[in-house]
């Protein structure tokens, strides 16, 4: 037997932050912000979407990437509110997208013909804290139902989110959940955030939601 | 949860090195796991056997080292020469 050692002394992230690295120089030149979309499961990413495709969706060209470790579902209830396509990425078990893999979504996305990208990633409030996929900004959907404890419980994501849109505000009255701790809560972690509540279901906050939106658009990225 | 991730990322990042090298079958898998790198390295160790227990892998060790901060990186390969890798 014949064993030697051979040294690598690499950061098992560098592949990624390097292609994360790429994407954002590419994004930059050609202009174009993006906003990774994160969020636990079912707290309403692709619901705040449809809504946002149908207000904003005719001013700005919204390139959309969805992740979902099964199904091609998302995009195709996006696919109905826009002409653009949406680019769907299955990770297949994965529970986040990766740099590379919104790198290969890119190839078919003409950042010239794009004013903002949003990439809607796997439900889950811990891993795609850790993966950069190129992005400017993360924005997360963190649903009323979910209770007041989850920036405390997930105080990575948090505190990792420039925006927390709180969603399933139209529940307020049929759930014992308190607006004020949650902010609190959210605050104590990632003071700061800006904190968005809506009802993507009754469309209510939602301007508020793409107010911010068109502004990272407009704003030189 | 993400370890399995960073294990099949650790588990690309080996198998590259032995396919450009032509190295022999890997043996050990040597890494450094910071405190603050947000992973359990009981996990990442169990998630990394369970890989490397498959193809084109034969059953190498994953030797994890603690260290202050939050550094994760693959330290070194021991390899085995007189095995190939397939």
């Amino acid at each position: 037997m014949s064993v030697r050692i051979i040294d690598v002394r690499e950061r098992v992230m560098e592949k990624n932050d390097e292609i994360a690295r790429t994407i954002r120089a590419r994004r930059e030149h050609a202009g174009v912000p993006a906003i990774n979309l994160v969020s636990s499961p079912g707290a309403g990413k692709t619901l705040l979407l449809e809504r946002t495709l149908d207000l904003i969706g005719d001013e700005l060209r919204i390139a959309l990437v969805t992740g979902d470790v099964q199904t091609h579902n998302d995009a195709r209830r996006l696919s109905e509110h826009t002409a653009a396509l949406v680019q769907a990425v299955v990770t297949n078990g994965a529970c986040h997208l990766d740099a590379r893999q919104i790198d290969h979504a890119l190839e078919a996305i003409d950042l010239e013909e794009t004013d903002l990208l949003v990439i809607e990633n796997v439900g889950n409030l811990v891993c795609p804290a850790e993966f950069d996929v190129g992005q400017h900004a993360r924005a997360m959907v963190a649903a009323i139902t979910e209770g007041e404890e989850k920036p405390l419980k997930y105080p990575v994501m948090f505190h990792a989110c420039d925006v927390v849109v709180v969603n399933k505000l139209d529940l307020l009255p049929h759930l014992d959940f308190d607006l004020d701790r949650f902010v609190a809560n959210v605050q104590a972690v990632n003071p700061h955030a800006r904190l968005i509540p809506l009802s993507a279901r009754t469309g209510e906050g939602v301007d508020e939601w793409c107010a911010w939106l068109e502004a990272q658009a407009t704003t030189p990225k | 949860m993400h370890e399995m991730s960073i294990a099949l990322e650790v588990c690309r990042m080996a198998e590259e090195r032995l396919e450009a090298r032509q190295l022999g079958q890997l043996v050990t898998v040597g890494l450094e796991v910071g405190g603050d790198a947000g992973l359990e390295p009981d996990n990442l160790s169990f998630c990394l056997e369970a890989l490397l227990a498959q193809p084109p892998f034969a059953g190498a060790r994953a030797e994890i080292t603690r260290v202050p901060g939050d550094d994760l990186r693959l330290t070194y390969l021991e390899v085995d020469d007189e095995r190939p890798h397939h």
